[in-house]
């Protein structure tokens, strides 16, 4: 009976249609891949090329603290994580066993399951960080800016000091509700419950220890011998994760709390923001050199920075720098040659000598070169612009209090330095009032240039 | 071989209960308003009424027409199969002029029907003219992958300085038509309350005027519903509908207040639900 079969294939295949597969999203095994300091040769970091036993080492020793796999969590002693990688995944340690868990919510008293931090982390982050955090997701290549790093343990938005401080929960479960404006980091708060967000930061820590800890495993491995039978020993391992976890624990200690309240945002402040912007010195604050990045415009054009236009080829027409520069020396001169054909334009259109840009080729390649490599990244490598202040357009958030700590400590990881030594904080405040009403009064720059040439030609003015 | 027509049936009686369980059951009818105890027949919002009864008229119709064509199905291959030596036997002919003018005449009448009684409808949700004339909600900017929403502040006029940002949090109040600008800020994206039966796509370039009010408060759902990107499925906001005006001035001022906060909060709270 032929037709029976059919049927029966028929009748199967709906059935299995209409049960489809829930959780697929936890389906199938992941692992975590070796950061590529592992086999590959570094320029700037260490690395253990040609070092196969001390790899294997450093392996053992991330799997013995951290668990092998994705799906096997183990949580290091005196990390701040419960045992068991509660919270992390949805599991926790019963005796030699694991278990379930079951979340009592604290208001309602209703039993939730737990998804855990590995399966929230794998539903809607990983796309993009990546299995172990690295910002490498198969959806990462297609996004400008790049998704974060987590293993140098440096985030850029934190409300903490001094340099490259560890994010405090807070700074972290801002980022994850209300999202990054102006990347691709979306606003997750109609996604995930409170709870979820937590145990969505639990896992990015572990994930940024894990990282963390790599990394500092691999810098002392790599100044052993790779004939060293001894390798790496436990005390390296314990001192490697202890200075992470040591980080991660002191961090909500080190919040930074501007100690003026901010001054009202009157016409005055906006006014002296600007000038202070603009380079000027006022009282007990030193002259700031904003300009130098953000552009006299504030449209983040300044000089530090490699050309917008040589930076767009690059990064989002995916041309090498040399190229890049090449076609935009050539646009220059042809900008440079229609515009003496221009009436009341200087100079005989005939006269080829007099067509040829101020700048000689090599001097411009030079330059930009220089400022790709210098100005142009962050500290991941990644290409980075100072921010055109006239979009209103805030990744490290628009709250007043956001601003401060954006100028007074600066971006972690990014060309933003600290301010908080240069200028009082009411003069921080000064600015922030300016930054807040340049998107709505773009005449505020109209007349930078004098501006610039006027405040920064007063005496009191010393170098930074 | 006349009991397949009965299997033939048995698909036609299923499809009918189904459609005549839909309307009692709150999880297989349109969606409905937070309160679903309070019935979840009648949509919560004026516009959602319209398009639902517009709705229902043409599950009638077709309800109807769908009953009518399989009970002749089903007779016909009941009682004319299988009639043996003694019946009579089919006969072939080609083209019924009347049969043909019937069955185009009578659906084009509905069709024509159909197309002018929902007019009223569309130009009430959709034309511009229509929009109430009442203060801008918010601007809704959708961009891959969220809604980039921006109240008016006090002054109640956009673009100003004391606008308040929010991502995917919209908040209007019951029983007052809310007037929002829809803007896309990379691709096509649209605009989709579901309980409020509102679907308006946002289009790079243009400034979409989307109104909608609702009778009763509570929590409802915004989402995407323009498939947008590899991001599309994380596109959904929260809209809270205030009871009052009152609440909902209150709920501007403390978002205000956040917005403008120029200190660290008082107490950082240790609650990661451990």
């Amino acid at each position: 009976m032929t037709s029976r079969l059919r049927f029966v294939l028929i009748a199967g295949s709906i059935s299995f249609l209409l049960t489809g597969c829930g959780d697929a999203f936890n389906a199938g095994t992941i692992s975590y891949k070796d950061s590529e300091q592992f086999t590959k040769k570094q320029k700037d970091t260490p690395d253990l090329d040609g070092k196969p036993q001390l790899q294997e080492a450093v392996r053992k020793a991330l799997a013995d603290l951290f668990g092998p796999r994705p799906q096997e969590i183990k949580v290091p002693a005196g990390s701040g994580f419960p045992e068991g990688g509660r919270y992390l995944a949805n599991y926790e340690k019963v005796g030699d066993g694991v278990q379930d868990i079951v979340y009592t919510e604290a208001n309602s008293g209703k039993k939730v399951a737990v998804v855990g931090g590995y399966g929230l982390y794998r539903k809607y982050c990983l796309h993009c960080h990546g299995v172990q955090g690295a910002g490498d997701g198969p959806t990462a290549e297609f996004l400008y800016p790049l998704p974060r790093d987590y293993r140098r343990g440096v985030f850029k938005f934190t409300s903490t000091a001094p340099s490259n401080p560890k994010p405090t929960r807070a700074d972290l479960k801002k980022t994850i509700t209300h999202g990054l404006h102006g990347t691709s980091m979306p606003a997750f708060e109609a996604l995930m419950s409170g709870s979820e967000i937590e145990q969505v930061i639990d896992y990015v820590i572990f994930l940024s220890m894990r990282g963390e800890v790599e990394r500092n495993l691999i810098s002392i491995a790599a100044l052993v011998d790779k004939d060293d039978i001894n390798g790496i020993t436990a005390d390296d391992i314990k001192e490697s994760l202890d200075t992470v976890v040591n980080n991660w624990k002191a961090t909500e200690t080190l919040v930074v709390s501007p100690k003026a309240r901010r001054t009202e945002p009157t016409r005055e402040s906006v006014l002296r923001g600007r000038d202070i912007f603009l380079g000027k010195k006022f009282g007990t604050g030193q002259p700031v050199a904003c300009t130098d990045c953000h552009g006299l415009h504030a449209k983040g054009d300044g000089s530090s920075f490699v050309e917008r236009n040589i930076f767009d080829k690059v990064v989002f027409r995916r041309k090498s720098l040399d190229t890049a520069i090449e076609e935009r020396y050539k646009e220059l001169g042809d900008e440079h040659k229609s515009a003496q054909w221009q009436p009341g334009g200087h100079g005989g259109g005939h006269d080829s000598a007099s067509s040829e840009l101020p700048e000689t080729f090599d001097a411009y390649k030079n330059r930009e070169t220089t400022n790709w490599d210098k100005g142009s990244k962050d500290d991941w490598g990644n290409p980075l612009r100072a921010a055109n202040l006239n979009l209103g357009v805030y990744k490290g958030g628009r709250r007043p209090i956001d601003l401060y700590w954006r100028i007074a400590k600066g971006i972690n990881g990014a060309k933003m330095p600290a301010h908080g030594n240069l200028l009082p904080d009411d003069q921080i405040w000064d600015v922030v009032n300016f930054i807040l009403a340049l998107p709505y009064e773009p005449d505020l720059l109209k007349d930078a240039e004098q501006i610039k040439k006027s405040v920064t030609a007063a005496p009191a003015v010393t170098q930074r | 071989m006349r009991y397949w027509s009965l299997l033939f049936a048995l698909a036609a009686i299923i499809s009918v209960g189904i459609f005549a369980y839909a309307p009692i059951s709150p999880e297989w009818w349109l969606p409905a308003g937070p309160n679903v105890s309070a019935g979840h027949l009648h949509s919560v919002s004026s516009a959602g009424k319209q398009i639902d009864s517009l709705f229902v008229i043409i599950l009638l119709i077709t309800g109807i027409v769908f009953i009518g064509t399989q009970v002749a199905l089903v007779y016909a291959t009941y009682f004319f199969v299988d009639k043996g030596p003694n019946g009579r036997k089919a006969s072939y002919f080609h083209g019924s002029q009347r049969l043909e003018v019937i069955w185009t005449i009578i659906p084009a009448a509905i069709l024509v029907f159909i197309a002018l009684y929902q007019m009223g409808t569309w130009a009430s949700v959709k034309f511009r003219s229509a929009a109430p004339k009442v203060q801008p909600l918010a601007q809704v900017t959708a961009r891959q992958f969220q809604w980039v929403i921006r109240y008016p502040g006090e002054d109640g006029k956009l673009e100003t300085k004391d606008d308040l940002f929010m991502v995917n949090d919209l908040h209007f109040v019951k029983g007052k038509q809310a007037l929002i600008y829809l803007k896309s800020s990379d691709v096509l994206h649209s605009f989709f309350l579901p309980a409020l039966r509102i679907k308006q796509d946002a289009v790079p370039g243009l400034t979409i005027p989307v109104w909608f009010d609702t009778d009763q408060a509570g929590h409802y759902e915004l989402v995407c519903a323009e498939l947008c990107g590899w991001g599309h499925y994380k596109m959904r906001g929260n809209v809270t509908v205030h009871e009052t005006q009152e609440e909902f001035d209150q709920w501007l001022q403390s978002a205000l207040k956040e917005q403008s906060r120029d200190q660290v909060a008082a107490v950082v709270t240790g609650s990661q639900g451990r």
